[in-house]
């Protein structure tokens, strides 16, 4: 049965998901990660202005998309401005900027979805090994902007902002509470 | 052999960072978006190593490793786990289906070669045999030595060469070194406390990076029974102290494969240059007789027709020396290649004591000889035994 997400404390959340990103970051596009801004729904505090709904994806995003399955249920968002989704893609082929736009966006969607899958997949394998098992589910992008996301009404969300040496990056998490 | 490994992962980036990762390396990689591809190419080309993923569409990683597995024709085919799976409980019931070794993403490039290597016989891929590497090209040698001033005298014996010698006084230097930058060759103290230059050696030649790496024992003369035990490990070779750096150069370059043709042949002003070191030993003449034949037939090739064949560095003249250079002139003719010679006063002197040299003429500089091609016909010196 899954666990109740009431259970599972926000400093649990955000310590893997700050593990996660810095080690994705580190790993494998050579950049520092830092956590500059939080906010979590239904709180006692207001979510900083750069993290409301409304100004989440103003500009041109790549938002890639991994869900998890299994003890406990949710989805992770990763937000990364255009250029700088084409940047990491540059980094991890081992293309020039000037190769990155002429393979095209599905080079760039797939380099933001394999991102986000290291990057929940480290996540969920931290809740995993804490006692919250469950399984990724294929990694899915959006691109666009000024769009947001809704979360279903059972489910608290956590949006958590990171510094990456001047880059934005923001992880949406929504856990889906109870059953 | 090529190894052939096979990555199936629904990420066209995790299969371009696989090719990536192994382009260095003597390999040919196999790519397949899914289970259903990636067991079909399996049985196609039997491939020495499978990285498998674990989360894809159609059919998953721990389905297609189920198969695999059951399959007489393909269990045998190793199978490495490169997934964003990786809670314990999970890494756990993969294993018990037989995988050889397991990584989580993200990993390290470095990781990845290195796990392969112990599963594959990896070797780094060379930059094509034509283009062997030369005296001239520069290298690296780590030296793991615990008295400074040897490492000083071997920086100070090849300081001609362009070869970097870096030092290192203990095990754990050396293999920090070598998992940064790898050298071209090591030389160890085989008086390192402990046998730890044995144990270095066992270390190098289990590191992909370092599995061919030429590795050079150094010991004192008289400590025969080390080394007996580093010829008998495998060392490439072993130098013994005090160290003679003329002989040490000659094995680094004869153990780093290098063509040492430069010492002796090359192009100037547009004249092939057959230059005769200071000492001709037995050694030095067998090189020299090696590149001889192709260094002509090269120049020939590439337009030159005119050879002068320095000597004036000779200090004496022996029966190996002259029969070298009878070869040399009898190939120039053979080739129509004309040819004169440059040597000292000594030699001109002593050519006169032999049959087969007392006719020859020499130019005192390489300029009276390269300007004796502008005359009609150049003072070619007849060969005797010709």
């Amino acid at each position: 049965m899954p666990a109740d997400t009431q259970e599972i404390s926000e400093t649990l959340i955000r310590d893997n998901i700050t593990r996660a990103v810095c080690d994705v970051f580190k790993t494998m596009l050579q950049r520092t990660a830092k956590l500059d801004q939080m906010c979590v729904s239904g709180g006692p505090d207001a979510c900083p202005p750069a993290l409301r709904d409304e100004n989440l994806a103003q500009k041109a995003q790549v938002v890639g998309t991994v869900g998890f399955l299994g003890e406990i249920n949710g989805l992770i968002y990763l937000y990364f401005d255009a250029n700088f989704a084409k940047d990491c893609t540059g980094h991890l082929l081992g293309m020039s900027a000037d190769e990155v736009t002429e393979a095209g966006d599905e080079v760039i969607n797939d380099a933001i979805g394999e991102i986000t899958n290291m990057t929940v997949g480290s996540f969920k394998n931290g809740l995993c090994d804490q006692g919250y098992p469950c399984k990724l589910t294929i990694p899915s992008i959006l691109r666009g902007s000024n769009f947001s996301i809704e979360p279903i009404s059972d489910s608290i969300r956590f949006i958590y902002s990171f510094d990456t040496q001047g880059e934005r990056l923001v992880a949406d998490i929504i856990l889906k509470v109870g059953e | 052999m090529r190894n052939k490994i096979l990555t199936v992962d629904d990420s066209k980036t995790v299969r371009i960072i696989v090719r990536k990762t192994f382009k260095s390396y003597d390999c040919e990689i196999l790519e397949a978006a899914n289970g259903v591809e990636g067991l079909a190419l399996a049985a196609k080309s039997m491939p020495d190593l499978i990285l498998l993923d674990v989360t894809m569409p159609v059919m998953d990683g721990v389905e297609m490793l189920t198969k695999l597995k059951s399959d007489p024709q393909l269990k045998g085919i190793p199978v490495m786990m490169l997934t964003a799976e990786g809670g314990r409980d999970h890494v756990l019931k993969i294993a018990k289906i037989g995988v050889r070794d397991y990584i989580v993403k993200p990993f390290e490039e470095d990781v990845l070669v290195e796990k392969a290597g112990r599963i594959i016989d990896l070797k780094p891929l060379v930059d094509g045999p034509a283009k062997a590497r030369s005296l001239t090209d520069p290298a690296t040698i780590l030296v793991v030595e615990d008295k400074p001033a040897i490492i000083q005298q071997i920086q100070e014996g090849l300081k001609h060469t362009p070869w970097k010698i870096v030092g290192a006084a203990t095990q754990g230097e050396a293999i920090d070194y070598c998992s940064k930058t790898p050298p071209d060759l090591v030389i160890v103290s085989l008086s390192l406390p402990e046998e730890s230059a044995f144990a270095l050696f066992r270390l190098l030649r289990t590191n992909v990076k370092t599995k061919y790496t030429p590795v050079f024992g150094l010991v004192v003369k008289t400590e025969t029974g080390t080394l007996q035990q580093a010829q008998t490990v495998g060392f490439t070779t072993v130098i013994t102290k005090p160290i003679d750096c003329s002989d040490l150069e000659s094995r680094i370059a004869k153990a780093m494969n290098l063509d040492t043709s430069t010492r002796y042949f090359g192009i100037e002003e547009g004249f092939f240059v057959f230059k005769m070191p200071e000492n001709c030993t037995q050694a030095v003449l067998a090189e020299i007789s090696t590149y001889l034949k192709p260094k002509l037939t090269e120049a020939v090739d590439a337009g030159h027709n005119r050879a002068i064949i320095n000597v004036s560095a000779l200090k004496t003249l022996h029966m190996g020396v002259i029969k070298q250079l009878v070869q040399a002139m009898q190939l120039c003719r053979d080739a129509s290649v004309n040819y004169v010679l440059v040597g000292n006063a000594q030699l001109v002197s002593e050519c006169k004591g032999f049959e087969e040299t007392r006719t020859w003429s020499f130019f005192e500089t390489m300029d009276e000889a390269r300007a004796s091609f502008g005359k009609a016909a150049p003072a070619a010196p007849a060969l005797a035994t010709a």
